[in-house]
């Protein structure tokens, strides 16, 4: 492709640009490692919330169900609290500051602008759930930035009270790690005091009713994800990481969308996002990126000996959605004869699989995150029961039918090329 | 020893090549570590002598040999990292710590 890799260039800055967002970046990576906690509520809420009415009984009757409902209620149901440690500690690494305190303060912060109540008997003080689940995760990620800026911006700019010499240098830093930590604390309280003078009372209600759901019901829209899935197909079309950089954008919305969908399956009912975290792997990841899963079965039957290889290479993590060789082996990168089905199929995929939900035919999926490494159909089998899975099944026959066209053609050509190098060789020898 | 680190998104593709690499490393019997991580948790990696880069993280290379301008930072070749092919990034890998940075 004539200019192509200088777009590439131009792509990798630009993406590059946006990943490497200090605050992008901290939300992604931190969100990131939360993962184990996710996937862990995740996997427990499927153990307690199977829905097979023998099942059921037998949690109830034994008394287990108290214990498999547990995992959840401090896992993705306390997960802003999680987060907010978990961003703020990513920010203040990335700008080389210490992690743990910044940690700490964000949690300080959070539970300063989290409202507080008594319970019934007048007496004892408790901390509602409501806040600290997928509800308060757009405050958490909020605090956690401005703390993190804070505490940065302080240590760095050396904000703090400077100690007159004789002072033993010890004194002076302890003074050091107050000062940030006393800053964040006025700053927040005077956060909460003008939340509270709006007809939103506290911080969480505004932000999850200006902020947060506008941008959940934003993102998780059908037209929002198929833009997503052409930019993120795009961008690996020029080889770079597409879902990388787009779920660094994205990310936080998606796996809200996910958690509101757990917590409804954890109460017996449906979810009502079509599109939440568990969506990409299941219904665009067919095989990978470009949904190639497909293509790399045509391979397996290919005439040439490269594709052949090359095939059997990528099969096996194919099945799950790895596919870097298929991508730079083949590649796909700037090859303009696969660009089509590339990112037509995704787009297919996805586009049938929000289709299907909305008219009932599929299941709106569950919110559990499934872990990298479940193979396809069993990951839909786990988000969404059976019909999901099967749908997989057609989705893999539907990749079959839009990348075989296609590779056909090339099959065809990298075998006469391999023909062609074969009889050379062979008249090669026959002079010699 | 010298320790060799490829990083992708996940960590999951590269650790795939990196099984190759070791392969290789073992047939010619070359005492080298060879790992592989997320690019996110690169940092706790150190200390290392190069860092490889999957192509798909190649818009992160300028920024990390900023950051670590005493090794070399390299993005590996599209069609070595798709093929998989162990000897030849191990080759290059060598090659490059041999060479040092300019």
């Amino acid at each position: 492709m004539a200019g192509g890799s200088e777009w590439r260039g131009k792509i990798q800055k630009f993406s590059n640009k946006i990943q490497k967002n200090i605050y992008i970046s901290s939300i992604s990576n931190g969100l990131m490692a939360l993962m184990p906690i996710l996937i862990l509520g995740a996997i427990f809420s499927l153990i307690n919330a199977l829905r097979i009415e023998a099942y059921q009984n037998f949690l109830t009757n034994t008394g287990l169900k108290a214990l498999t409902s547990m995992p959840m209620t401090v896992t993705t149901d306390l997960i802003a609290i999680y987060a907010t440690f978990s961003i703020a500690y990513n920010f203040a690494t990335q700008k080389k500051q210490q992690g743990f305190s910044a940690g700490i303060l964000a949690l300080m912060g959070f539970f300063l602008v989290t409202p507080k109540g008594v319970l019934e008997d007048g007496a004892t003080a408790a901390l509602g759930y409501s806040w600290l689940g997928a509800k308060g995760l757009f405050v958490a990620i909020i605090i956690a930035l401005i703390v993190g800026t804070v505490y940065n911006f302080v240590l760095e700019k050396k904000l703090y009270i400077k100690m007159p010499k004789g002072v033993p240098p010890t004194v002076e830093k302890s003074f050091a790690a107050l000062t940030p930590g006393f800053l964040i604390a006025i700053l927040l309280l005077i956060i909460a005091a003008i939340f509270r003078a709006t007809p939103y009372e506290n911080m969480h209600e505004f932000v999850f009713n200006i902020i947060q759901t506008p941008l959940t019901s934003l993102g998780g829209s059908w037209w929002a994800m198929l833009i997503c899935v052409f930019v993120i197909h795009l961008l690996w079309f020029f080889g770079v990481h597409g879902t990388l950089v787009v779920y660094s954008v994205v990310g936080p919305i998606w796996v809200t969308l996910g958690l509101e969908n757990l917590e409804a399956y954890q109460q017996g009912l449906e979810g009502t996002n079509i599109v939440g975290s568990p969506f990409f792997p299941v219904y665009v990841l067919v095989g990978g990126a470009g949904a190639t899963l497909g293509l790399v079965i045509s391979m397996l039957f290919a005439k040439s000996k490269r594709y052949k290889t090359l095939g059997r290479l990528a099969i096996i993590p194919s099945f799950i959605g790895v596919n870097e060789p298929v991508i730079f082996g083949l590649p796909l990168v700037l090859n303009l004869r696969l660009m089509i089905p590339f990112i037509v199929t995704p787009i297919i995929t996805s586009g049938l699989a929000i289709l299907l939900t909305a008219i009932d035919i599929l299941p709106v999926l569950n919110g559990v995150q499934v872990p990298l490494g479940i193979p396809i159909i069993f990951n839909g089998w786990m988000t969404g029961g059976w019909r999901v899975g099967l749908f997989q099944i057609l989705l893999i026959a539907i990749s079959i039918a839009m990348y075989y066209p296609f590779f056909k053609k090339a099959d065809a050509e990298a075998l006469v090329e391999e023909q062609a190098v074969e009889s050379k060789e062979q008249a090669v020898q026959a002079q010699a | 020893m010298k320790k060799i680190l490829l990083a992708c998104a996940g960590g999951f593709s590269t650790s795939m090549l990196v099984e190759r690499m070791k392969e290789a490393a073992r047939a010619q019997s070359i005492e080298v570590v060879i790992d592989a991580v997320a690019e996110s948790d690169i940092a706790a990696q150190a200390p290392f002598n190069i860092i490889m880069l999957g192509p798909q993280m190649g818009h992160a290379e300028a920024e990390l040999a900023e950051a670590y301008p005493q090794i070399p930072v390299t993005t590996i070749d599209m069609s070595d990292y798709g093929m998989m092919d162990g000897e030849k990034v191990l080759a290059t890998a060598l090659e490059l710590m041999e060479k040092g940075v300019k």
